[in-house]
């Protein structure tokens, strides 16, 4: 059999259609089937509906509204013979035995020979799933479980039978790690197989310890969330971000599954409430609220928590929420020892709770699988942790926690005991070796064309490095330039790094790679580079050193510039947000090898400015030179003004594409642990034969084209859309995008539109009001209307 | 014997000519303030400084305070003159109206204040402190205790002293221990042993009101758990009649370098009743709403002592006489020249002059946002005044303390050898000025304050409110012939500041060292640039009243060729220190510490 091309999920469900829209997300047409509805004359109508919902979810399932039309919906009536040229049939249909086995015995019927069929369930055991079955249908069979939401969540969880072919095994997983973006994590077929037998008994703990040592719900959140690397959302918050009534449905299948001696039981102790809460519609966010919710409106608003104290008792009561200050949680930041082993209540919860999943996790070894980088990822990847649990054991120390583990009357797990006083992860050089259960320690593995920073920087020293960034050696006459200040801002050290680099990779190597690794941001977390770093610029205006911030711009300039006049190819390789001269970096790039995660946008008027690092330049040319441009000045300056005076943010690749922030010809990659290989080929690819890009002359309009926009502003400040200073900042960017006192028929040289970019800039700085809005982003996070 | 005269046509330079006092008298409540008012009040400071204050400088040094059974008492005449201090209503100038006091404007009561400190810095300690209590319990005080306690305070019938040092721990209050543990009458019970309280007991008043510094039984460690009590040394009856003695003694008094008429005690506190002020752990941050002013008047102290210093320094130099002019005999009709003829002698006089004058200016300015804190109703005015006053309070501070010490020395090296013998009562100086760089906070500690935690400040909010006035007084000025030699001098400094500040925040971000090493040496770049400033300000109005030939000219005359010693003598001293401060904390941080 081939590669995997052809793919078809039935059940429109909120996972069937999420896991349709990321098969589409990588540019294959996905067949969605449902039944077929009782009533109503479109048969198509279930799919239908989901493939609409998909338009308008937040956050958004699908990456362009390309990926939409790549989605075909059906039925499983009238297109279910259509099933027989897939390569691929995920079934997402109600968890019970019955219909999912009734399904797998009529696609047992129509679908081709060695295509894969496979089953999102959560809760159905493999083995069950497959009794009865056709025997033609066993070796290509496997559960590809998918986490909500599919798109960003990075973890894929295959679970294979005694009979799964290894062909079928290749095929899914090179498809779903490859074209799909997943990290592929292979499990024995046990109940919750890993991530959710873990991340339920997390939850179930912290939910029993909770009520029962009369800890407050935000006190629970407070302390269950970023001390230790957990989601900020804390348990209860994440109950009520997937929906509480999920939680039944797994701790019951779970109950059924699990043998008598395992610890679950012991914690799946009684909560009646939760069932009067679902009753009542109380399901967390998707229903009328949950552990938290919001009442009154507008000013009235406010933000209520249930009363822990009270549910406990049979009541539910929402109180106004409260703000937790707990001493141990703040000491935590600094050592995590502080808060698990403090003897106070909150003290006694947190350890409570952690000590007995890190203690369950450990028991599950070799239950679950040998290999405890696979559950450390799986819990990364699947519940957002930061630390996986024997991470988390590293940090706290294995023998620290073994002689605390007593103070819960828990047995140290066998795997803890053979560990001792030593570490479940070891660097042996360039190596990463983790613990086995057979008590040996045996290096992480990567699979082809994976290529991580982390790995490349092991027991190795950068090239060149200072506080803000590093350049290293990535292997075969390539230097990969990584960011490492704060939100990866940029700063006169990156930039000065940067000229440093390009002399460097000229005298001895062959390419460059631009990148940033932080493989443990949770999903949208992750910054490539968030822009210049206000906090500086706005120390240097408060210092009035207007020369200073003058020269900063400029020196970008030169820097952006000599990216792309260096006799080399420079690639860029972002993942995560690339904003303001996070964005203009890239648009220097020969090339963009980005992951499909990737969020570039020129936002600089959020913060009163104009991109000033020849963001605005590069976009008019491209835009003005794009094959499908219309022609004259006009339209190009147009569409830039939109985007940039809207702070127009590509909410992913694809849209970048569509948007120009990427060219035609710059690559996508759907697996982030993928990007830096895929970078580094492209780099290579380009080295023979190559000569930096000829600077670019544009069409400018001038002053009538700034007249014609300074009416669309009129009007957008007539409506009220736009503030004063809005007007003012667009104008200002007018004055750029048409060339400032160009006439129509002179060609622009890019540099003069720098130039006006800078006086753009600066006179835009001096001002009290952008200055404002740098403030209050700095303070609040938030953009500033004024 | 030295020699003191009230440098009062300076004063009023500052206060009516350099800056504008008229809006100073249209914030409220201080209508009656006229300038002919604040004039007579200078004056009238300036005859007890000069008459009463000044004769027993050099008595109190000599005799120093005695201390017997828990006794202390005062250099003679001291109390005489305490009296005679309050029945004059010195005490009460500067406090609000609703206790007694009489709401003299802060730029006026700053000016009198400096005289006190020339003509007696160790009886000034006395007052000094009473007036710090009062801020501190004005500002933090119940209404029941403000009534109950300030009158006799302001009045100067009690006094006031702050108990915040302990034996193990003076700039880390962290380490602080005396207890306060609460009664059922909801007094507290205090114990514990404090030390270097200054009028911590003396003979001058009946009765002395202690702020304490003490942890509360559940207080949390360090700074977060200290509460500020109030224990007076006679527990007052309902009446207002003194009660029983409370349980705390005054165990010593140390003796020091200087400062001898100023009682400096150990006191002990044994059960001795109390009461909370303010919010129980919130001491710390009560104590420093009186802190920021005290250390503003110990800056006054050091300016006060460089003014004595200086005048003396002048009337010995005029009339000493001592070899030829290097340019040929001056004074044929003498043995020898005066020594003022001297290039070294007029260096160390004009060194002086100009600090002193440059400083008063300073004070003057500082003095005016302080007075718009306090009355204005203007938001936005108080905002930037609030601003201004906490960064410069550590300049202040810091700055004046050392020139203060710098000065006295100079008026000693200006007598030679004779400025080492007692008898001429200049040595005195040099000693009692040492202790200003020192007390509420070393001046290495206001170096920290202001680089540290000033600077960094909301992005660098509190610099702008030094900047913009200096930048906006440049851009005036531009035409202004009478500043063209001055402002690239004011420009330069200032892009040193600008300069140095960036270098600092930006080494700062990976190293907190880089801010300690340059601490000390950013705080006098700052402050000579701040003296720059006031000295350009004070240019532009003097150059043109110093034309004419007459003796009222001469005063104008001065004041340029003063901005202009310091301009070219003094504040080059700026691009050095940018040198130094650009340079690192490395040279001292990778010393071995085995090696000093």
């Amino acid at each position: 059999m081939g590669a995997i091309q052809s793919v078809a999920v039935i059940g429109a469900g909120v996972m069937g259609a999420a896991i349709a829209a990321q098969i589409a997300n990588a540019g294959i047409k996905v067949r969605l089937l449902d039944i077929v509805p009782k009533e109503g004359d479109d048969r198509n109508a279930i799919a239908r509906r989901a493939i609409e919902r998909l338009k308008t979810t937040q956050p958004a399932p699908l990456m362009s509204s390309r990926a939409a039309r790549l989605i075909v919906p059906g039925n499983t009536e009238d297109d279910f013979a259509a099933l027989a040229e897939c390569d691929w049939i995920v079934e997402a249909v109600i968890e019970r035995l019955d219909i999912k086995q009734a399904l797998y015995r009529r696609l047992a019927e129509v679908r081709k020979p060695g295509s894969v069929i496979s089953s999102n369930t959560s809760t159905i055991p493999l083995a069950e799933l497959m009794t009865d079955m056709p025997e033609s249908l066993r070796p290509d069979f496997v559960i590809t479980h998918f986490f909500n939401p599919p798109r960003y969540m990075r973890l894929l969880e295959l679970v294979t039978g005694p009979a799964t072919s290894a062909d079928a095994i290749a095929r899914i997983t090179e498809f779903c790690d490859i074209v799909l973006g997943k990290s592929v994590i292979p499990c024995r077929d046990t109940p919750g197989f890993i991530a959710n037998r873990i991340g339920t008994y997390w939850i179930q703990t912290a939910l029993i310890l909770a009520m029962e040592m009369g800890i407050e719900i935000e006190e629970a959140d407070a302390i269950m969330g970023k001390p230790m690397g957990f989601p900020s959302t804390g348990v209860f918050g994440l109950m009520d971000l997937v929906g509480i009534d999920l939680g039944p449905h797994v701790n019951a299948s779970l109950a059924r599954l699990l043998p008598k001696t395992d610890a679950f039981h012991r914690m799946n102790r009684e909560a009646p409430f939760l069932g009067t809460m679902i009753a009542e519609g109380y399901t967390g966010k998707k229903g009328k609220g949950g552990f938290y919710r919001s009442s009154g409106r507008g000013k009235d608003r406010v933000r209520e928590t249930l009363s822990l104290a009270a549910a406990a008792q049979g009541r539910l009561e929402w109180r106004p929420s409260i703000r937790p200050d707990i001493a141990e949680v703040k000491d935590a930041k600094k050592d995590l020892k502080q808060l698990v082993g403090a003897k106070s209540k909150y003290g006694r919860y947190a350890w409570g709770v952690l000590g007995r999943v890190l203690a369950y996790a450990a028991s599950l070894i070799p239950e679950i699988g040998d290999d405890i980088a696979a559950v450390d990822a799986a819990m990364r990847l699947g519940y957002t942790w930061k630390y996986g649990p024997f991470e988390l054991i590293d940090r706290l120390g294995a023998d620290w926690v073994a002689s605390h583990l007593a103070d819960l009357d828990e047995t140290t797990p066998p795997l803890l005991a053979k560990l001792g006083k030593g570490a479940f992860y070891r660097e042996d050089g360039a190596a990463l070796l983790r613990f086995m259960p057979d008590g040996s320690y045996r290096p992480i593995g990567r699979a082809p064309g994976v290529l991580l920073l982390e790995d490349a920087k092991r027991g190795r020293k950068p090239v060149l490095t200072n506080k803000s960034a590093s350049v290293w050696d990535i292997g075969d006459g390539v230097l990969c330039f990584e960011f490492h200040s704060i939100m990866n801002s940029i700063d006169g050290d990156i930039l000065a790094l940067l000229g440093k680099t390009v002399a460097l990779v000229q005298k001895s190597h062959k390419a460059l790679v631009i990148y940033s690794e932080n493989l443990r941001a949770g999903p949208g977390k992750e910054n490539f580079s968030v822009g210049a770093n206000l906090g500086l610029a706005i120390f240097a205006a408060n210092l009035r050193m207007w020369g200073k911030i003058e020269g900063t711009v400029k020196e970008g300039q030169k820097a952006m510039q000599a990216l792309r006049d260096a006799p080399f190819p420079v690639v860029g390789a972002p993942s995560g947000r690339a904003l303001g001269g996070g964005c203009e970096i890239l648009l220097h790039c020969d090339a963009v090898q980005a992951h499909a995660e990737t969020y570039m946008g020129l936002v600089e008027v959020g913060v009163g400015l104009v991109p000033g690092w020849g963001g605005c330049a590069t976009m008019l040319a491209r835009w003005q030179t794009a094959k499908d441009a219309p022609r004259g000045p006009m339209p190009a300056v147009a569409k830039v003004f939109e985007m940039v005076s809207t702070a127009k943010v590509a909410t992913s690749a694809a849209e970048a594409k569509e948007l120009k922030f990427l060219r035609p010809g710059d690559g996508i990659t759907m697996n982030r642990e993928r990007v830096l290989a895929d970078a580094k080929a492209r780099a290579l690819a380009m080295v023979a034969g190559y000569a930096p890009a000829e600077p670019e002359t544009l069409q400018l309009p001038g002053a009538s084209g700034r007249v014609a926009l300074g009416m669309a502003v009129e009007e957008f400040r007539k409506k009220g859309v736009a503030t004063p200073h809005d007007v003012t900042v667009s104008s200002h960017l007018a004055r750029v995008l048409t060339g400032g006192d160009t006439d129509m028929i002179d060609p622009v040289p890019v540099a003069a539109v720098k130039d006006l970019e800078r006086e753009a800039f600066m006179a835009l700085f001096r001002t009290k009001e952008s200055q404002a809005r740098i403030k209050h982003i700095l303070d609040t996070g938030k953009p500033l209307r004024n | 014997m030295p020699v003191y005269k009230a440098p009062l046509k300076d004063m009023r330079f500052v206060l009516h000519e350099l800056y504008d006092s008229t809006a100073i008298a249209e914030l409220p409540g201080n209508a009656d303030f006229t300038p002919e008012l604040i004039d007579s009040v200078l004056e009238e400071a300036a005859k007890i400084s000069e008459e009463v204050l000044f004769p027993l400088n050099q008595v109190g040094d000599r005799e120093g305070c005695t201390y017997e059974n828990g006794v202390v008492r005062t250099p003679s005449g001291y109390r005489e003159a305490y009296r005679t201090f309050c029945e004059g209503g010195w005490t009460s100038i500067s406090s609000d109206p609703d206790y007694g006091g009489q709401g003299m404007p802060l730029t006026a009561a700053m000016m009198v204040e400096e005289m006190f400190c020339s003509a007696n810095v160790a009886f000034g300690l006395y007052p000094g402190l009473s007036h710090g209590a009062y801020v501190a319990l004005k500002h933090s005080g119940s209404e029941e205790q403000k009534k109950a306690w300030l009158p006799n305070i302001v009045s100067g019938k009690w006094t006031g002293t702050m108990c915040l040092t302990e034996p193990h721990c003076g700039t880390d209050l962290g380490m602080l221990r005396t207890k306060a543990v609460p009664k059922d009458d909801g007094s507290y019970s205090i114990t514990g042993n404090k030390i270097f309280i200054s009028a911590g007991e003396h003979d001058l008043a009946e009765n002395i009101v202690h702020l304490v510094l003490a942890r509360l039984p559940d207080a949390p460690a360090g700074v977060k758990g200290i509460s500020m009590f109030l224990v007076p040394k006679f527990l007052p009856r309902e009446d207002g009649t003194l009660g029983p003695r409370n349980g705390m003694q005054c165990t010593a008094i140390e003796h020091k370098m200087g400062l001898n008429g100023s009682a400096t005690c150990a006191m002990s506190f044994d059960g001795a009743t109390g009461w909370l002020v303010g919010e129980p752990h919130k001491g710390l941050a009560a104590m420093f709403k009186m802190m920021n002013t005290e250390r503003l008047s110990v800056g006054i102290q050091g300016l006060g002592i460089a003014e004595v210093a200086y005048q003396n320094a002048v009337a010995y130099a005029r009339e000493r006489i001592q070899g030829r002019s290097l340019t040929g005999t001056k004074a044929p009709e003498k043995q020898a020249d005066p020594i003022l003829v001297h290039p070294d002698v007029r260096r160390m006089l004009l060194t002086s002059r100009a600090y002193i004058e440059g400083c008063r200016a300073l004070a003057g300015w500082v003095a005016r946002e302080l007075e718009i804190l306090e009355k204005s109703d203007d938001d936005d005015a108080k905002q930037v005044a609030d601003d201004f006053a906490s960064l410069m309070t550590p300049v202040v501070k810091a700055m004046f303390t050392d020139l203060g010490f710098e000065i006295a020395s100079l008026a000693v090296q200006t007598y030679g050898g004779h400025g080492y013998i007692r008898d001429h009562g200049i040595e005195q100086y040099v000693r009692d000025a040492r202790i200003a760089m020192l007390y509420e906070g070393t001046n290495g500690i206001q170096a920290l304050d202001l680089v540290g935690r000033k600077l960094p400040q909301d992005g660098g909010r509190l610099l702008t409110r030094f900047l913009d006035p200096v930048l906006e007084f440049i851009e005036a000025h531009q035409d202004n012939d009478a500043l063209a030699e001055f402002l690239p001098a004011l420009s330069q400094a200032l892009e040193h500041v600008q300069e140095a500040t960036g270098v600092i925040m930006e080494g700062a971000m990976t190293n907190r060292d880089e801010v300690g090493a340059a601490s000390v040496d950013y705080l006098r770049l700052f402050g000579l640039t701040s003296l720059a400033f006031v000295w350009a300000r004070m240019v532009a109005v003097a150059a043109p009243k110093a034309g004419d030939d007459g003796e009222g000219a001469q005063f104008y005359r001065a004041k340029v060729q003063t901005a202009k010693f310091f301009m070219e003598r003094l504040l080059p001293q700026t691009g050095a220190l940018l040198t130094a401060i650009r340079s690192g904390a490395a040279t001292m941080m990778e010393f071995e510490d085995a090696a000093f």
